[in-house]
């Protein structure tokens, strides 16, 4: 089949963006690496566009925008059609923001290295490749809105209420926090950039990344458990308060810096008050796999998705207590706060995107390439993520103690360099498992004779759909 | 209203609305931006220099903002928020790979910073940033500009002392290395001209003194201690050749003040941050064993309590023939407390003294 750059078959936005999510995955993780072995060996690579300070944000932009939401944003077109038994409403439109999304990618990659940055963390594109990736975003919100007012299924399921928040609220923090009425700087003055620079960057995740992954939870852990969801009640509680909460917490970066003691309050007690909504959802995933933890070892995608769960337990427990005044004096500016970030991107969401992908992929074409190598990439990435976290938490106690004990930054510096070996080391664990997937998922595509339309939507694993719905009743 | 997309849609819209404004709209419009008492606008120099620090990514590892928790920096104060209201973009920073740079202005001198830019292992033995050469001319003026701004009036306070004692130090410098040796001497206050290093120069001390010298100096004053390491082509004047010092009669207490206080004016920086006390201490021993060859310390009649961990080990003492016998210690005439055993290594003939640190240890 000849490639077309316009794909209008059914299905194809969903497969592009993971595949195409499952490729930045290597080349953002081989960015990190390269940039996490620059903390060992500075003179490594005298170029200029590639030294550590200019690297480093290509690595984090690729990874949160690149290759977390493409996965997540494929899995949960999917996920949506599936839901809403219909096909998106337009193919082409889903292409067209596809391939906006993967230019914009590309440019960044060049423009950061170059110099263009506006140096807001998580929001280092300059004002026209953010525009891009906003008019992407609003294009795929349509699709989604549209899929959705011709859906076949009345009763809309948890997935569902996550996908239009997250698209709803992520346009509006996009609008608001990238200072987008500022073209040249994307800035305003002072701390109060500050303040709207750290509520765009915490709510990346809290609108963006983390209500993806959440909804793509709902939607397979009932499925590969073959269980209902254990309450519709409880989602509601994880749904409403976590938005309710989340949308607050921007100013916990600041706690230390010269911002408002109040709005520092209100930082703090709706991280505290984000626990709720964390909780309830991680009890709603475990009980609907109460008496069917035995299908974990069977499907790869539970595996993943569950493992995700667990790591969002610790990412966001932890988040909660590194927002405390107490526990932030000795982590802030350390090495926690990007554990904290790798164990929430890559071990909560990441891993999610991950099992969600292979789902994807498994439906659409039957089955996966090799199971085997989707378990190996697993247990690598498992090894990478908890020895990395590991990792660099203790060095990041390390620096906050040793810091409150009056040692400089420099004089810590010969102290930790063998942890950011041992970094480094976890990291190629890492890239190795995405280097996996996408050999895997290129296999599965090029292998395997995709369903047509009618098995599609017809087969018998769509009856776990409704199963899961059977609670929603009463609603 | 049961869960359809439109009142989902309505319901998180309400929410991201009623958040923005709750925690962005109301901080901007109850808090405007007075300025604090230390901030200028920046010059076009150093506004250049600020846009290079933006474009090169500084920010990923640099900090703008001192806590009030900051034990490491001396000059602790607390950022505040009118010290920002001519930086836009805002550059406070969220990871401390290096040091804060809030107010990094005038705490080195400009060559120690070209140096630092061109190699910050020149000047920074351990240190993992990446090095800067590539810079042009212009950039590098423009960098270093911006840096030596940070602080804005304390920093111009602390650049007119750099500038100031850079005329003088370049005016001794030319009159030769000696003489410029005898009035960099002249300048360190008379009782740390003639205090002893209250350590004595042992193995261990002498050992420590080496490491902290390879982790701080050793790039300037070069690993034999001639003052002429790979950072000495860019700075000016030279790193002091230690060998010179040798005729001097200069105690270990000179060698001390210069390292804590560092010589403003010259690139020679203060290290009372970096360093504790025992480690200036034992760094001024090595460099008087190794470089100047004097022992410079306090000898072997200790004039305190003895029963200090440092026993001598035989064969090993004195390191320099003759040497720290004849230093002057001022102060009432000394008691020769019991000598330290020249013959045992271990201290433990010594009596310990009440309330001294006891012999288990």
């Amino acid at each position: 089949m000849a490639f077309r750059f316009i794909d209008t078959t059914p299905g194809s936005t969903a497969r592009r963006f993971v595949i195409s999510g499952a490729w930045w995955f290597v080349a953002g993780g081989v960015v990190g690496l390269t940039a996490a072995t620059e903390l060992v060996a500075p003179d490594l690579i005298g170029a200029r566009v590639l030294i550590f300070p200019r690297i480093r944000p290509v690595h984090v932009n690729t990874i949160v925008f690149f290759f977390l939401s493409m996965m997540l944003i494929g899995a949960m077109l999917y996920a949506v059609c599936r839901l809403a038994r219909r096909p998106l409403y337009s193919e082409k439109m889903g292409n067209v923001a596809m391939w906006i999304w993967n230019f914009s990618v590309l440019a960044g990659l060049l423009t950061i290295p170059a110099g263009f940055t506006t140096s807001h963390e998580y929001g280092e594109y300059v004002f026209p490749i953010s525009v891009a990736i906003i008019v992407a975003i609003f294009m795929l919100t349509i699709n989604v809105f549209q899929t959705l007012a011709r859906r076949a299924e009345q009763l809309l399921y948890v997935t569902n209420w996550y996908a239009v928040g997250a698209f709803t609220a992520t346009l509006i923090v996009f609008f608001f926090g990238k200072v987008m009425w500022h073209p040249k700087t994307s800035a305003m003055v002072g701390i109060n950039d500050a303040e709207w620079a750290w509520f765009y960057g915490h709510n990346v995740f809290g609108t963006w990344i983390t209500p993806l992954a959440l909804g793509l939870a709902y939607f397979w852990v009932p499925r590969e458990a073959d269980n209902p969801l254990y309450s519709h009640a409880i989602s509601l509680l994880g749904f409403w308060p976590y938005f309710a909460f989340y949308l607050q917490v921007g100013t916990h970066h600041l706690i230390e810096a010269p911002a408002q003691p109040w709005l520092k309050l209100i930082a703090e007690v709706n991280s505290v008050g984000l626990l709720i909504p964390v909780y309830a959802f991680l009890t709603n995933q475990w009980m609907t796999l109460r008496g069917r933890w035995w299908k974990i070892p069977d499907s790869v995608v539970l595996k993943f998705i569950f493992a995700g769960t667990i790591m969002y337990f610790f990412t966001s427990s932890e988040g909660t207590i590194e927002a405390l005044p107490s526990f932030e004096r000795i982590a802030h500016f350390t090495n926690v706060t990007v554990g904290h970030a790798h164990l929430g991107l890559l071990g909560f969401a990441g891993f999610i995107a991950c099992g969600a992908g292979y789902g994807v992929l498994r439906e659409m074409y039957g089955e996966i390439w090799s199971e085997r190598l989707a378990q190996l990439q697993y247990w690598l990435m498992l090894i990478g993520i908890i020895g990395f976290t590991f990792v660099l938490t203790s060095v990041g106690l390390l620096q906050g103690l040793a810091w409150r004990n009056g040692e400089t930054v420099y004089r810590v510096l010969p102290e930790i360099f063998s942890y950011y070996v041992e970094r480094g080391v976890f990291g190629c664990f890492i890239l190795t498992g995405a280097g996996i997937q996408v050999y895997n998922f290129l296999k599965t595509v090029y292998a395997r004779r995709r369903r047509s339309e009618e098995e599609f939507f017809g087969l018998e694993r769509a009856a776990a759909a409704p199963a899961a719905l059977t609670g929603m009743a009463g609603d | 209203m049961g869960m359809t997309p439109r009142s989902v849609a309505l319901g998180i819209a309400l929410i991201a609305t009623f958040a923005a404004w709750a925690v962005l709209f109301l901080p901007g419009l109850s808090a405007p931006n007075s300025p604090s008492n230390i901030v200028r606008p920046y010059t076009p120099l150093e506004r250049e220099g600020r846009v290079l620090y933006i474009k090169s990514g500084c920010i990923g590892c640099h900090t703008q903002y001192v806590r009030p928790t900051d034990w490491d920096y001396s000059d602790l104060r607390v950022s505040q928020r009118g010290d920002y209201i001519y930086d836009r973009p805002h550059l406070l920073g969220s990871e401390r790979t290096g040091p804060d740079l809030s107010q990094e202005g005038g705490q080195h001198s400009d060559d120690w910073n070209l140096a630092h830019f061109e190699d910050p292992r020149f000047v920074r033995p351990a240190s993992i940033m990446p090095r800067f050469s590539f810079f042009t001319r212009q950039q590098m003026q423009a960098i270093i500009a911006y840096v030596q701004c940070l602080g804005f009036k304390m920093a111009d306070e602390r650049m007119a002392r750099q500038i100031h004692w850079h005329r003088r130090l370049l005016a001794a410098y030319r009159h030769g290395e000696d003489y410029n040796a005898t009035y960099l001497a002249k300048l360190v206050p008379r009782q740390w001209m003639t205090m002893p290093n209250p350590y004595a120069a042992t193995q261990g001390s002498v050992q420590r003194g080496k490491f902290v010298y390879q982790q701080m100096c050793i790039f300037c004053h070069g690993p034999v201690g001639d003052g002429n390491g790979p950072a000495a082509r860019y700075l000016n004047p030279k790193p002091m050749n230690f060998t010179l010092l040798k005729r001097h009669r200069w105690s270990g207490g000179m060698i001390y003040y210069q390292v804590m206080n560092g010589i403003t004016g010259s690139a020679m920086p203060y290290f009372k941050e970096d360093l504790e006390s025992a480690k200036i201490w034992d760094v001024a021993n090595y460099v008087a064993v190794n470089f100047i060859g004097r022992n410079v310390d306090s000898g072997n009649d200790l004039n305190g309590i003895p029963a200090s961990r440092e026993g001598a080990i035989p064969g090993t003492k004195p390191l320099v023939p003759g040497a720290g016998t004849k230093a002057p210690v001022p102060g009432p005439a000394r008691k020769v407390y019991p000598q330290r055993p020249s013959s045992s290594p271990q201290p433990a003939s010594t009596p310990a003294a009440p309330g001294g640190r006891s012999q288990r240890h």
